[in-house]
């Protein structure tokens, strides 16, 4: 297919399927209706155009979508829900902060670190119970430059880097809905935060030491995250 | 009217509600045109058979799996059975999550 067959087809896209392609990004709030026009918009993607250039970011088709998909199934019919995606990758500029000086010694000359900060992905819900979820997903890399001298004397440069992840999830409870402690505590790599009120909210952190190493794995994480602030309501553990 | 039965939502678990037109022939629940897959199986009965092709068979084969995952992962067997029974629910009468469907208000009139 041509270049030009290719462009008319994504001018044709949802107009956030061509802020993906053409800005790796997005933020909009729209009704469940509104997000099966962008996925299905997004299907047709690899159809219609092969450009590399053209392509649609990492973790589109394998992590937002799915997420998009199961989230939009528990939004009531006037719920919206909110998609902030930043998919440039962490190495775009504005995302590293300023580098550091470590304290040495010898043989090490110097060392600086610092930090990639990487917001990549967000969400919120207002659910048909009347609670509101978010989700926030943020990659950190911390990168360390090490000047050394080695046993011939020689000065070499070394690159240390090192990758965490954070999920986040927190839901308002619908009010008046009071909290249920569950049966059984979260795994360990899962935090739980409980702050009781007029509207209760849990929240459910996690750090990720090892990268998931696949689009699934990565909504697997998500979502089990996402799983802890359900359990604390009898109503979506299948007991009305 | 005959409501459909097919449980609906990911984390927030609810029923269709929308006209029934069919039932299933594996479990009999009722079903209204959204929710008739392959073979004319409810979401849950084309997922148990790896029948995913419908939109609604693939969601019901994904829910089901999540809360299998994550009961395990959780310690939660309870996370899971809820669930399961909460869908089973639908086309078990009398054992209703939500009885609202079942309520006959004139029948109840008349028997009183
Ligand atoms: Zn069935
Ligand atoms: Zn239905």
């Amino acid at each position: 297919m041509f270049w030009r067959e290719q462009k008319a087809a994504l001018a044709g896209f949802h107009p956030l399927h061509q802020a993906l392609v053409h800005e790796r990004g997005f933020a909009a709030t729209q009704p469940a209706a509104g997000w099966a026009a962008l996925v299905d918009s997004l299907y047709r993607h690899a159809g219609l155009v092969k450009r590399r250039k053209w392509a649609l970011p990492a973790r589109t088709l394998d992590v937002v979508v799915p997420l998009i998909i199961e989230l939009c199934s528990d939004l009531g019919p006037k719920g919206t829900l909110t998609v902030t995606a930043d998919l440039r990758g962490r190495d775009v500029p504005g995302k590293t902060g300023p580098e550091r000086q470590l304290a040495v010694r010898p043989p090490i000359k110097s060392a600086t670190e610092a930090w990639a900060v990487d917001p990549w992905l967000r969400l919120r819900g207002e659910l048909r119970d009347g609670s509101i979820l978010e989700i926030l997903v943020v990659d950190r890399e911390r990168k360390r430059s090490i000047r050394k001298r080695n046993p011939r004397g020689k000065i070499k440069w070394k690159r240390k880097s090192k990758l965490v992840q954070t999920i986040k999830v927190r839901r308002r409870l619908p009010a008046g809905v009071v909290s249920q402690v569950p049966a059984t505590p979260p795994p360990p790599w899962i935090g739980t935060f409980v702050r009781e009120g007029e509207r209760c909210s849990v929240l459910a952190a996690a750090k990720l030491t090892r990268m998931p190493q696949s689009g699934q794995e990565q909504v697997d994480r998500i979502l089990s995250v996402a799983t802890e602030p359900f359990r604390w309501t009898a109503q979506n553990r299948g007991i009305a | 009217m005959t409501p459909c039965t097919v449980t609906t939502g990911f984390f927030t678990l609810g029923k269709c509600g929308v006209m029934a037109v069919a039932g299933c022939p594996a479990c009999g629940r009722a079903l209204c045109a959204n929710h008739v897959t392959e073979g004319g199986l409810c979401p849950e009965c084309a997922a148990a058979r790896n029948q995913v092709g419908h939109p609604a068979a693939a969601a019901a084969y994904r829910r089901r799996a999540h809360r299998h995952r994550t009961a395990q992962e959780y310690s939660d067997a309870g996370w899971y059975v809820g669930f399961d029974s909460y869908d089973r629910a639908a086309f078990d009468p009398g054992a209703g999550a939500d009885q609202d469907y079942l309520d006959d208000g004139a029948d109840a009139l008349v028997d009183s």
